[in-house]
């Protein structure tokens, strides 16, 4: 009966071609309304009051409609001051999404659970702001009940505005058995009532997701791998093709790729190909692309036009920060062999051996046949050297040797995930005479062949592999 | 305190003298350095199995030597001459990878020194103790390949720091780069090409040496890298041939001799029976020279100058901080004593105050 208030805007940025919808949903307003009126509200029948709210909305929504106006924001986000139009239709968007297909029911079972870790939430949450309250606190103290706090923060606001929601539907449900004899309010509470629910399911769903152990990574840049397996020349051929793909998929998403080594095969395909992609979320997306991707084709060097079935591998590493990883020179340790004795003049050798330990890795790295010292040295530092291509990729390497020690103890989410970071498993299959590409994780298939390979439709799948990690992590943590 | 390299040299002055008309008539023909085996055209031909014979009789000879050098004295032992076997053949060869092909054993290939000397010079490296760098007449020595030969000190890794240390100061202080550096005791020249690439085209160099055949292959090394107009060699001992230029010096680096009178003839064969004793005795404590070379960077470098010298190591370099301290107080300031790639105190630097 109540139509749900849309703002319509238009945002004079230079996004000013785009339009955004906002939902926002009208019973705040609507017990404002009342609230002021309320005095006048008790003189007059229930009919004329729900007329009264009606007319009063409507010109509430023609004053918004067709009007450009200031962003609305949802109370959770108005802390974030910086937010572009893009980020907000982004937002707005996979939120919309979200409510109309994604959402799933959540059940009793884990609604009880939630309750439980929300509680507790909200008792750490008092706590800490008791000892920040607290005249006495010590200054680690307060310092690290600060931090807890702002990690909390977001949750809070959310959990809060999921409270003040479920009042309203308390609210609701009482005006309701109040309102019996009058059908016109109660089929406009009920009405009211439904949309509260929904409400309140988003934003369970929303903590739900907040509640689910992050992978703190996945806001990270990432190295690509790409290496020909089974299938020789056709292989390196298709290793260039999905090369390329990543590479135009990454242009599409305003990523910037940088090649970093290709190693080129006798008919003009990559034997191996390597790339640093850097952006926003990148490893995040692009994570489940690892593992073997199967291709069926007739191989351009064919000729009785045979399908070929040959298999490429893909790795993606999370991108170390140079935090994670910085070598310094304080951690080598250099060892030459002709400590020996007082060196200098006194000692004539050729033996320029040069041994260079990263201290903090163990990583050892040793030149016995250069001959000079120094050509030695500066070839083993060039290893270290982090500005070096080989470099990122060492660290890359180094980062997740110590991301799986750390996973080893982690939440079985990890294992859990697509693919497991096993890179033997066939994931994807690139069929040219059908026009397909199947995923066999999430056994979606797109008929697209065509503008996968040009980097545009690669979403279809990235979007279902992201989502199958979140209704998995969802599984996992009503489990545990 | 007189030093003894002045004296040496003032005991050598009659005899050079005497010679002196045999230098002037050799002012247009020099000692002639010998050319690296390297560098050298491939005149000569062997046959693969001639070759392969060379080169397993010097495998033997090379394995025969176990670790008795270095038992002895801190020589080489098997491995680290098989590699310089190696190195050998590289130089010699015109194309090394033949030698392990089962290609026809009766082809002949171009070598650049003939078999006979392939033999003769393998049997002076272990035989003779003959440092490795003289038998192929040259030393791989940071990024440069320098020409050595009997009577040129071969240069030695700890002393490619001193460049590290130089290229510390000017980037520190820039007018340095612009300035004129001075090299003394260059031997092959290699301090000074070194410094030269370093300051890059502002700066100039002057190589001092005592050693009539050390100036020959130092300007012969400085053709080689084609930096004759910013590196000057000039003969003589230490600051004489510069008088020109007195409290003009933006820079002084010196790997002098520094090795106690008394110990020489304990070092390892290939250095005291082959190395030139006048690059290596520093008098009864080793000191001589560097306290030298203290007096006259005093007036030589001009203000803000800076040195880096070469010490036998740790109570040496004490030995001559204290002695800049102390005895020519005032004169310099930022002393710092460096150490090499093996720990221990080797270098001393400073800047005049």
């Amino acid at each position: 009966m109540f139509p749900s208030l849309w703002c319509y805007f238009n945002i004079k940025t230079q996004y000013s071609c785009i339009f955004l919808f906002l939902l926002k949903h009208h019973t705040r307003l609507l017990h404002i309304l009342l609230a002021k009126t309320e005095n006048l509200f008790k003189r007059i029948t229930m009919s004329k009051r729900a007329a009264f709210c009606k007319s009063k909305l409507y010109e509430f929504h023609s004053h918004f409609f067709n009007r450009p106006i200031i962003v609305y924001r949802p109370p959770q986000h108005r802390r974030i001051h910086l937010l572009t139009a893009k980020t907000l239709f982004r937002r707005l968007y996979s939120a919309r999404a979200a409510l109309s297909q994604s959402q799933p029911q959540l059940s009793n079972d884990l609604i009880n659970i939630m309750e439980q870790k929300l509680s507790a939430i909200e008792n750490r949450h008092a706590q800490l702001e008791a000892i920040l309250n607290q005249p006495d606190a010590s200054p680690e103290e307060y310092s690290t009940a600060n931090k807890e706090l702002k990690k909390l923060r977001h949750t809070i606001d959310v959990v809060s505005e999921l409270r003040k929601k479920q009042q309203e539907i308390g609210g609701i449900k009482s005006l309701i058995d109040e309102a019996e004899e009058d059908k016109d309010m109660r089929e406009m509470a009920a009405d009211e009532l439904g949309q509260a629910s929904q409400e309140e399911e988003r934003l369970r769903y929303m903590l739900l997701k907040s509640l689910l152990p992050k992978d703190d990574v996945d806001e990270r840049d990432c190295i690509l791998e790409v290496r020909a397996g089974t299938g020789g020349e056709e292989a390196s051929l298709f290793v260039m093709d999905i090369f390329k793909m990543y590479e135009k998929y990454s242009q599409n998403k305003g990523w910037r790729f940088e090649v970093l080594g290709v190693a080129e095969s006798d008919v003009k395909g990559y034997k191996e190909a390597s790339a640093a992609i850097s952006g926003a979320d990148v490893y995040g997306k692009l994570k489940f692309e690892s593992g073997i991707h199967r291709v069926q084709r007739v191989p351009m060097t064919e000729k009785s036009g045979r399908v070929h079935t040959s298999a490429v591998s893909v790795v993606i590493l999370p991108q170390a920060d140079q935090v994670d990883v910085q070598i310094r020179n304080e951690d080598l340790k250099i060892d030459t062999y002709r400590s020996g004795g007082s060196g200098g003049q006194s000692v004539n050798t050729t033996d320029s051996a040069v041994r260079i330990t990263h201290m903090p890795t163990g990583l050892v790295v040793a030149i016995q046949d250069e001959r000079s010292q120094h050509q030695a040295r500066n070839l083993i530092c060039t290893l270290f050297d982090n500005k070096a291509k080989a470099l990122k990729v060492l660290c890359a390497k180094l980062y997740e040797l110590e991301r799986t020690r750390l996973d080893a103890n982690r939440s079985k989410l990890r294992t859990e995930q697509i693919g497991s970071g096993d890179r033997s498993e066939r994931i994807r299959t690139y069929n040219f005479p059908q026009g397909r590409v199947t995923d066999h994780r999430v056994g979606i298939t797109s008929h697209a062949i065509d503008d996968i390979m040009e980097g545009e439709d690669l979403d279809t799948f990235v979007d279902a592999l992201i989502l199958q990690q979140e209704m998995d992590a969802i599984a996992s943590f009503t489990s545990t | 305190m007189k030093s003894s390299r002045a004296s040496l040299f003032s005991i050598l002055q009659p005899v050079f003298s005497l010679r002196r008309p045999a230098f002037c008539s050799a002012a247009a023909a020099p000692p002639k350095p010998q050319t690296p085996l390297h560098l050298r055209p491939p005149a000569f031909r062997a046959t693969l199995s001639d070759l392969n014979r060379w080169h397993a009789w010097a495998k033997t000879q090379a394995s025969s030597v176990g670790s008795t050098f270095s038992a002895l004295d801190g020589g080489p032992d098997s491995s680290l001459l098989l590699r310089e076997l190696n190195w050998l053949v590289e130089d010699a060869f015109e194309h090394p990878a033949l030698l392990s092909t089962e290609s026809n054993a009766s082809a002949e290939v171009a070598i650049k020194a003939r078999l006979e000397e392939m033999y003769e010079l393998w049997r002076q490296r272990i035989e003779e103790r003959r440092p490795f760098q003289y038998v192929v007449g040259c030393e791989y020595w940071r990024d440069l390949i320098l020409s050595v030969e009997e009577g040129v000190l071969i240069p030695r890794p700890e002393t490619e720091t001193i460049v590290d240390l130089v290229d510390r100061a000017v980037k520190a202080d820039s007018e340095l780069r612009e300035g004129l550096w001075a090299d003394l005791g260059t031997g092959s020249g290699a301090l000074a090409i070194a410094v030269a690439r370093v300051l890059g085209g502002g700066g100039r160099v002057l190589a001092v040496d005592l050693s009539p055949v050390a100036a020959a292959v130092a300007r012969y090394n400085v053709e080689r890298y084609c930096l004759e107009g910013r590196v000057s060699v000039r003969l003589g001992s230490w600051f004489d041939p510069l008088k020109d230029v007195e409290g003009e010096l933006s820079g002084v680096v010196s790997n002098p001799p520094y090795i106690p009178n008394r110990d020489i003839h304990s070092l390892q064969a290939e250095v005291s029976r082959h190395e030139p004793i006048l690059a290596l005795d520093g008098g009864a404590d080793g000191m001589d020279d560097l306290i030298h070379l203290c007096n006259g960077a005093a007036s030589m470098l001009k203000p803000r100058g800076f040195f880096a010298f070469e010490t036998n190591g740790e109570m040496q370099s004490k030995l001559v901080v204290d002695y800049l301290q102390n005895e020519m107080k005032g004169s310099f300031c930022r002393l710092e004593i460096v150490s090499d790639f093996a720990g221990i105190q080797r270098f001393v630097t400073g800047y005049k105050a």
